[in-house]
């Protein structure tokens, strides 16, 4: 009987010291690093932003210091219905908070403060982001274009370090009307604060000066009898109307002041911007895609595409590249050359791409070639879920390079089928 | 103690003993009702008010000015109502937009520095608190909710702007960025990046509302102060019928349902054994 007893007091006392250990959990801000790049639906990632070229200048800055990101991306053809098309869109970072700061952005050149508005599907377009250092950590720094209606598309993210003490972080901007502000990330919270703390005062007075008499029970009591000339007193009624008086004196005086100090202000800026498609020759390859299938088990996506060589010059195919994921020929030096050192490994396929007939294709010639993309990456990236899809269709960027080593992009996309076991697979080819 | 403390205490008809116990009930009462008033005012206004008080350049001259005012103004009316009603209490408003701005700062540090990395300057709040005084003040003189919602409510809506324009006058200074004017507003929400809130996602400055001075701001205050008002008699009788709440009566179904139903006869004839439970 005795334990009986004592094990609900043990339980209790388990519980309450739960509560207070999950209570005293939330006090304290624990930060996170990821930022979800892998939960966007895949249609979206595979379908919509196809980013290249992308380079980061460092690995490591110092607080206050720059790091560049920069690069192409393109908007893809068979955008999916289910997104909506980039009427609006705007260039940020993806970075667990503020740690790094935005200090330029560019799209074309352009300067990218505000959002852009009127991209072309099937155009390409030049970006750059100018960051600084601001909170030491080991940060993921990813471009990321927003689009209207279809949420942020993620770029691929390198890991950037940065060094140094957020003490020392300052961002001093000088107005067009002359005013020093030595660090922006401060600035006014100070006079903001002291006029709130005094709105503050004068409420905790006019609390206090309630709450200081007698007040549930008897005031409750005084009202049920009828004898509420008790409970508002004239001299209430002078401290309100005091009150009252105070108030407005305050507010008229605050705002006249601020009026009269800063004599030149301007609304938020809420624009934006168009810019064209950079102006890149047509791709002098045409590719038709005839079959598509991603064997499950084998984690391996297999394209049976058509490609006809339009130029006069013999083409190779040297990349596959979707949802930032690069497969690469590897027996192609030019191809494995376009590989900026600085770009994230981890987004490059160890397995490389493996194709059905890695010959030249000769100019005019029409080829009928399968390209396999293998690895655990698409397990990784979260990429399989595209087999669930409402329109099951695929889509990635093909890169081919002529004799010269010139590049030549070509889109493709269709309908993909999903393969769950080998005789599944043998039946299908 | 007044005079006039002593004669609500006598009215009451409270034995000496009693008294002492209902001032400890009206501490305990404070504490309780303080965090309720609290959690109350700041889920409301986090759900209807939200960005337009989160970001420095969400603040503009016109959804700012007209939102946080009527988004605030319900809570501050319920509040006000029952506090009133039930005890003749003017502090319902204060106490609302006072506990709403102690918990808005808290977040603030919490977690969006805390958590997000978000300079202050980013998100500093905004407060309606001097209208909320003057809302309970006029209560006072009035003795009327009537009179109350038309000059309370109106300079409730009204008071907003000015009130804030004090302190943050300042972040709409012209700047120079990449080529372009902007405001040091826009300049903070653009240099220290939200990765989820995309510029365009503002609503800010939409429409042609610029007829009076070349600026929308005091048509949207007006326009606040006149929504204000058919709010503050909305939630006023939200506030009254919170007053006039009973206890649901229960009956013998219910009582079934929820296994009290001949409890007390057990209860009579010897312990009750609760299920699972071992001797």
């Amino acid at each position: 009987m005795s334990l009986h007893l004592r094990m609900p007091r043990r339980g209790l006392s388990l519980s309450l010291l739960l509560a207070v250990m999950t209570f005293a959990s939330t006090l304290v801000p624990v930060p996170v690093a990821a930022h979800g790049e892998r939960a966007t639906e895949p249609y979206i990632r595979t379908r919509t932003v196809h980013w290249y070229d992308v380079t980061w200048s460092t690995q490591q800055v110092g607080v206050n210091e720059t790091v560049t990101v920069e690069g192409k991306f393109h908007l893809f053809t068979d955008w999916p219905d289910a997104a909506s098309k980039p009427e609006l869109a705007f260039l940020s970072n993806a970075t667990p908070g503020a740690v790094m700061t935005r200090v330029e952005s560019y799209i074309n050149d352009m300067p990218a403060q505000q959002s852009v508005s009127q991209l072309e599907v099937g155009g390409d377009y030049s970006f750059k982001l100018v960051m600084a250092g601001r909170v030491p950590g080991r940060w993921h720094l990813h471009p990321v274009l927003s689009v209207h209606g279809a949420g942020p598309i993620v770029g691929p993210g390198h890991w950037v370090e940065v060094t140094g003490s957020a003490a020392d972080y300052k961002l001093p901007i000088t107005t067009m009307t002359g005013e020093v502000i030595d660090d922006l990330q401060h600035y006014g919270v100070a006079r903001l604060q002291l006029w709130q703390a005094g709105y503050a005062l004068i409420a905790v007075a006019w609390i206090f000066w309630w709450i200081r008499r007698p007040l549930i029970v008897p005031r409750w009591n005084a009202i049920r009898k009828g004898r509420e000339d008790l409970l508002v007193t004239r001299t209430d009624d002078r401290v309100a109307a005091a009150m009252l008086v105070l108030v407005l004196v305050v507010v008229i005086f605050g705002y006249h002041h601020a009026t009269q100090k800063y004599e030149y202000v301007v609304p938020l800026q809420a624009g934006s911007f168009k810019t064209k498609p950079l102006p890149l020759p047509p791709p002098e390859v045409a590719v038709q895609m005839k079959d598509a299938t991603y064997d499950v088990p084998g984690r391996s996506l297999r394209l049976d595409v058509e490609v006809t060589n339009q130029s006069d010059s013999p083409m190779r195919l040297g990349e596959f590249t979707t949802a930032n994921l690069r497969f690469l020929n590897k027996s192609l030096a030019v191809a494995l050359a376009g590989v900026d050192p600085s770009f994230p490994k981890d987004l490059v396929a160890g397995s490389g791409l493996k194709l059905s007939d890695d010959s030249p294709i000769a100019p005019g010639e029409t080829r009928t070639m399968r390209i396999e993309a293998t690895d655990a990456a698409w397990e990784i990236e979260r990429l399989v879920s595209f087999l669930t899809n409402v329109d099951s269709r695929v889509g990635g960027m093909l890169f081919f390079f002529d004799a010269q080593g010139q590049r030549h992009m070509v889109e493709v996309f269709g309908p993909i089928i999903p393969v769950f076991t080998q005789l599944q697979l043998a039946q299908r080819h | 103690m007044t005079e006039n403390d002593r004669a609500i205490l006598k009215v009451s008809e409270l034995s000496p003993q009693a008294i002492g116990w209902s001032r400890t009930l009206d501490l305990l009462i404070i504490v309780v009702a303080a965090f309720l008033i609290w959690s109350v005012s700041h889920i409301s206004f986090l759900l209807l008010g939200g960005d337009w008080d989160f970001f420095i350049d969400w603040k503009d001259r016109q959804y700012w000015i007209l939102i946080i005012p009527i988004t605030t103004i319900i809570m501050a009316a319920s509040f006000q109502a029952i506090f009133w009603n039930l005890f003749r209490l003017p502090i319902g408003a204060t106490a609302s937009l006072l506990l709403l701005l102690l918990g808005t700062w808290i977040v603030r540090y919490h977690s969006w520095e805390g958590l997000a990395y978000f300079p202050i300057s980013l998100v500093v709040p905004g407060t309606c608190l001097m209208g909320a005084l003057v809302l309970d003040a006029i209560l006072v003189l009035s003795r009327s909710w009537l009179v109350t919602g038309m000059f309370g409510a109106t300079l409730y809506g009204l008071l907003f702007y000015p009130a804030n324009w004090t302190y943050m006058a300042g972040y709409f200074q012209p700047v120079m960025n990449m080529g372009d004017m902007t405001s040091v507003a826009d300049l903070i929400g653009y240099v220290f990046p939200r990765a989820g809130t995309p510029e365009y996602i503002r609503i800010i400055e939409r429409g042609t509302l610029r007829t009076f001075g070349d600026t929308p701001t005091w048509v949207s205050a007006f326009f606040a102060a006149f929504v204000c008002i058919f709010l503050y008699y909305l939630f006023w009788g939200l506030g009254v019928l919170a007053c006039n709440a009973r206890f649901f009566p229960v009956g013998e179904r219910f009582k079934s349902l929820y296994g009290a139903k001949g409890a007390k006869d057990q209860t009579a004839g010897g312990p009750v054994t609760q299920p699972g439970a071992s001797s």
